[in-house]
């Protein structure tokens, strides 16, 4: 099997590295570059925990090979928080008790951050929708749904970001 | 986590370069695009292929072109997704949409290609029950050359597709609607983020109240989609009023040879089909008033 060198783009930052074919993007972020906020639960593309965006689409890392995505724009949740402070889904997370155990967080609001960047101003049935495919397995559903509809809101007001 | 195997992995720049490969490859190759489907399968070692052949480089395979007056085609590459936004899909061929719709997870239909469904041949596939309905065809490249199939002759089995090694799906081709046609698409899940234990589509053209060419698929409650073509002779030539939909729905019924599993007995997918049927006509006969 052959090894490459692979240029991504993560994070906004350039990175150039020997990838195995068979690594997928999930293994990539967490193991070679400790990019760790990303989760892996099912592995098998049913839960949702490790969405981040590639090319600003909402993508299983867990179930996309490293290899395939070379060149792209990945965004994960260490993109998020600045200098200046959290982001507002993740300000609006807290705020509203959105996180029980934390582990579907990153994934949510990764997808969060697709459907808002689509659908700035959504419905709560939209909200739903969006997040069909991440689960939360404390079944938190109803405080993230406040959450995302609260952030919708704050990043209406700022302009969005 | 269990890490893939080892494989060696390919991306073709064209359609010809992909089917030179998977023609030498033979059984030792596999087609990757969304990947929604194949991952899992080789995280959980379903399948070993000695070769991943990427095609989500090739260009030009990612569109929808076309409308219902004149037929519609999209391409191997076309997401779910794309299809599920298409306005002309919404509006034409209404069907489809509502089967991509349902589908709850946003990065499925964002990474899964609709022709990758298509080709896992699940007979649960709700993109393919309407597909059928819709009289789909598909295109099939070789290194022979290329030949057009209706997907009713596409399926041969669970998971199973007449396609041999070497072949390649580049194109679904929709035919033109014809004027007075309405349709419905109906499942039943047992959770929402659930595959379907029944599902139908029904599309209909008609003319001065009468059923001039009825069409009913059904998935997941047999060995491939099927056409419940006793029901369907049923209507044509008929008005749609409650009797023929009662008939129909019963038919249709008959025409299932579903299996016990997990989801649901046998007995009850039988019976939910004939009442997913009706409701599927009454909505057709609801939009065809409107």
């Amino acid at each position: 099997m052959k090894k490459e060198i692979a240029k991504f783009t993560i994070n906004d930052r350039p990175y150039e590295l020997l990838v195995e074919s068979n690594v997928t993007l999930a293994e990539l972020l967490r193991e070679q570059l400790d990019l760790t906020g990303t989760k892996c639960a099912c592995g098998v593309g049913e839960c949702g925990s490790c969405t981040v965006l590639i090319d600003g689409k909402p993508t299983l890392s867990c179930s996309t090979l490293a290899i395939a995505v070379r060149e792209k724009d990945i965004l994960t949740i260490e993109s998020l928080a600045t200098r200046e402070g959290l982001h507002p889904i993740q300000q609006a997370f807290i705020d509203h008790g959105a996180i029980q155990c934390g582990f579907c967080t990153p994934g949510m609001i990764m997808m969060t951050k697709a459907l808002l960047d689509e659908n700035p101003d959504p419905t709560e049935q939209e909200v739903k929708e969006g997040i069909g495919g991440n689960l939360c397995r404390c079944t938190g559903y109803v405080k993230i749904v406040d959450g995302i509809l609260a952030a919708a809101e704050s990043m209406g007001k700022e302009g969005g970001r | 986590m269990q890490s893939l195997k080892p494989f060696e992995y390919v991306e073709p720049a064209t359609i010809e370069e992909a089917v030179s490969l998977l023609s030498d490859y033979a059984d030792k190759g596999k087609l990757l695009a969304g990947g929604v489907d194949i991952m899992p399968r080789l995280r959980h070692r379903k399948i070993k292929p000695a070769f991943i052949l990427n095609i989500k480089k090739i260009q030009g395979l990612d569109y929808i072109d076309g409308n219902g007056g004149d037929g519609l085609r999209f391409g191997a590459l076309t997401t779910i997704r794309s299809i599920e936004l298409s306005p002309v899909i919404r509006k034409d061929y209404s069907i489809l949409y509502e089967a991509a719709h349902q589908l709850p997870s946003h990065q499925v239909k964002s990474m899964g290609t609709m022709v990758g469904n298509l080709c896992v041949g699940t007979p649960a596939s709700d993109m393919a029950t309407s597909l059928l309905a819709l009289d789909a065809e598909l295109k099939i490249v070789n290194t022979s050359g290329e030949k057009i199939l209706p997907i009713e002759d596409f399926y041969i089995g669970v998971g199973q597709t007449v396609l041999e090694p070497g072949d390649m799906v580049t194109e679904v081709i929709l035919p033109s609607v014809m004027p007075g046609t309405r349709g419905s698409y109906q499942h039943l899940v047992r959770t929402r983020a659930d595959i379907s234990k029944v599902c139908v589509a029904v599309w209909i053209t008609i003319t001065d109240g009468i059923c001039k060419q009825a069409r009913i698929a059904l998935g997941a409650v047999a060995p491939t989609v099927f056409r419940a073509k006793k029901a369907e002779a049923l209507l044509n030539g008929r008005e749609l009023d409650q009797d023929v939909i009662e008939a129909a729905s019963q038919a249709a019924s008959q025409e299932t040879k579903p299996i016990t599993d997990l989801r649901s007995t046998a007995e009850y997918r039988k019976e939910a089909a004939g009442i997913l049927v009706k409701r599927a006509l009454n909505k057709t006969l609801e939009r065809a008033k409107a």
